[in-house]
């Protein structure tokens, strides 16, 4: 297992790619901060506001340094295919669930170390707009900012499922992003539509939507006239959302052992 | 040493390798040789465990993916170009030693054996094909393996390229290495090769020595010029040869060896202008071989009507 670790540390380490994904979200989502700072410097800091600036827009549905990590994801799985290296990779390391279980480690690893980091930029940000960033460490807060930092490794790994799952780097990237943006926006619009008021229950169990639950302050609005969702509690939405993950590396991890590379 | 025993896979349609069994001694170049399409790779694949199919491959008694750190055991050479387009030939070579314990030393060290030392920082995307086999030679001699297995691996090499692959890998079997590589030329095995598998259509068609497959595959002819060659001819023929007139003249003779045409000629008191023997080219050999199980066959392309009689003297 530890030389299936070095692997995927060498592999991930010498892509150049790896550096510019990180880069360009821990820069997104410090500049969601420095954006919040200048347009609410003179507002009190709240919770909302903090949360947002911290998690550099995710709970307000712009996960960038997510996204980006989810795209570390598929390619950690999707370039192998897309490259052809998969054959070279199996015949240096033929174990392919040691190496499933490698790639799915350092991809973790990689996550949580870089939205920490993300979240001490801001942090930094958030103390140099307003010399303050209280309550940091008290419920909801505290759980909030843990809730994000599941929530992106939770993105991240349902990126790294999905370019096994599809073997490549685009299907995996599309659903990524067609995933959370379109489909389950446009499934909760439809629920405020009173004759298609069927879907309400189901918008609980969309797995994006019940993961930015992780994230939440306060109890969600989503504007006057919506429908009760019974929405999740925090750490259920999160589960929903795990499980979702779960299944799609599940799935693929089993086609991976039973199809030829 | 490497043992196939009752290779099998077939895809929706078709068997793409039947039922192949055969060994792969150590000490000796052994060639896998084939048409296109006859299903050399998918054996290998299938050997390797990367197509799931049946039957066992053992190497030195072990399968290959219950062997740790196996480029140490095994090194393979498989498609021309499997390499990450950004990340440099020397961090692809360092990617896969990291999972088998190979040093940087090594690394360096293989690449300036097979001839990329100056550019092992460059990436593998501006690589020509000839570059990349190289580069894919490197990957499998990295681990110092015991067993090479090398599909196609002179694919894109010049002529002093195909010579200087040659060399090594006889120096390599040499050293009592087992080594495994394919080809779809006869003439590259011939030179290369002292044991040969030939499959076609994924079935075996023969398996032993290099020198026997072409003696078995080629039929050599006498040829004979001679002032009275018609005269010759007859007494050729009364003695069971059988003669063909070639187009200057000339007597092909087959079904007696060329000593026995000698010494009729000698006894019968003939002239002769021209004794020598004609061997029927390897690729001949190779056709006759492999000719009914060829997988994709061309068509005779079409005369062009303006074409001159005879042809090919624009040549």
């Amino acid at each position: 297992m530890l030389d299936a670790l070095r692997f995927e540390w060498t592999r991930l380490r010498t892509l150049r790619s790896t550096y510019w994904l990180i880069g360009i979200g821990l820069l997104c989502a410090a500049g969601i901060a420095v954006i919040l700072g200048f347009a609410a410097r003179d507002e009190p800091l709240g919770n909302e506001i903090l949360s947002v600036a911290i998690n550099g827009g995710a709970s307000f549905g712009i996960p960038f340094l997510a996204v980006f990590l989810a795209i570390i994801g598929i390619f950690a799985t999707g370039h192998e295919y897309r490259h052809g290296t998969i054959q070279p990779t199996l015949t240096a390391l033929p174990q392919r669930s040691r190496l499933i279980a490698a790639k799915i480690l350092v991809v973790a690893t990689t996550t949580v170390v870089v939205t920490v980091v993300s979240m001490l930029i801001n942090v930094g940000v958030v103390l140099a707009f307003w010399g303050e960033a209280p309550g940091l460490f008290e419920s909801p807060l505290d759980e909030a900012l843990l809730g994000y930092l599941v929530y992106t490794l939770i993105y991240a790994m349902t990126g790294l499922g999905l370019g096994l799952l599809f073997r490549g780097v685009p299907s995996a990237l599309v659903v990524i992003f067609l995933m959370p943006l379109i489909i389950e926006s446009v499934i909760m619009g439809l629920a405020f539509i009173p004759a298609m008021d069927w879907l309400v229950p189901v918008v609980k169990f969309l797995p994006f939507t019940a993961g930015a639950q992780l994230m939440a302050v306060g109890p969600a609005d989503m504007g006057p006239g919506a429908p009760d969702f019974d929405l999740f509690s925090r750490w259920g939405g999160g589960a929903v959302f795990a499980i979702f993950a779960a299944l799609i590396i599940s799935a693929a991890w089993t086609l991976f052992k039973r199809r030829d590379a | 040493m490497i043992t196939a025993k009752d290779l099998y896979k077939r895809y929706r349609n078709t068997v793409a390798v039947d039922n192949l069994s055969f060994e792969v001694r150590p000490g000796v170049v052994t060639g896998f040789l084939g048409p296109n399409g006859s299903g050399k790779s998918t054996t290998m694949r299938l050997m390797l465990g990367l197509d799931h199919g049946e039957g066992e491959t053992l190497f030195d008694g072990e399968r290959f993916s219950s062997i740790r750190r196996p480029m140490n055991r095994v090194g393979t050479l498989l498609e021309a170009k499997p390499f990450h387009p950004t990340r440099n030939a020397r961090n692809h070579l360092k990617l896969l030693g990291s999972a088998n314990g190979v040093s940087d030393a090594r690394i360096d060290e293989v690449m300036e054996l097979v001839g990329l030392g100056p550019v092992k920082r460059k990436k593998p995307k501006g690589y020509s094909l000839g570059m990349a086999q190289r580069l894919g030679l490197a990957q499998a001699l990295l681990g110092d393996p015991k067993i090479l297995m090398l599909d196609e691996p002179t694919n894109g090499l010049d002529p002093h390229g195909i010579h200087w692959m040659r060399d090594l890998l006889k120096k390599l079997a040499d050293e009592g290495r087992t080594i495994f590589v394919s080809s779809h030329l006869l003439s590259e095995m011939q030179l290369m090769a002292d044991e040969l598998v030939v499959i076609g259509k994924g079935s075996m068609l023969y398996n032993g020595d290099v020198d026997q497959f072409v003696r078995e595959f080629t039929q050599s002819t006498v040829v004979v010029r001679s002032p009275s060659a018609t005269e010759f001819a007859e007494r050729l023929e009364v003695k069971g040869a059988t003669v063909v007139k070639g187009s200057e003249g000339e007597l092909v003779i087959s079904g007696m060896e060329i000593d026995a045409v000698g010494h009729l000629a000698f006894t019968e008191g003939i002239e002769l202008a021209e004794l020598s023997r004609r061997s029927a080219s390897l690729e001949e050999a190779f056709m006759s071989a492999t000719g009914a199980s060829e997988e994709f066959v061309a068509t005779e392309p079409p005369t062009s009507a303006t074409q001159k009689p005879g042809g090919a003297d624009h040549a």
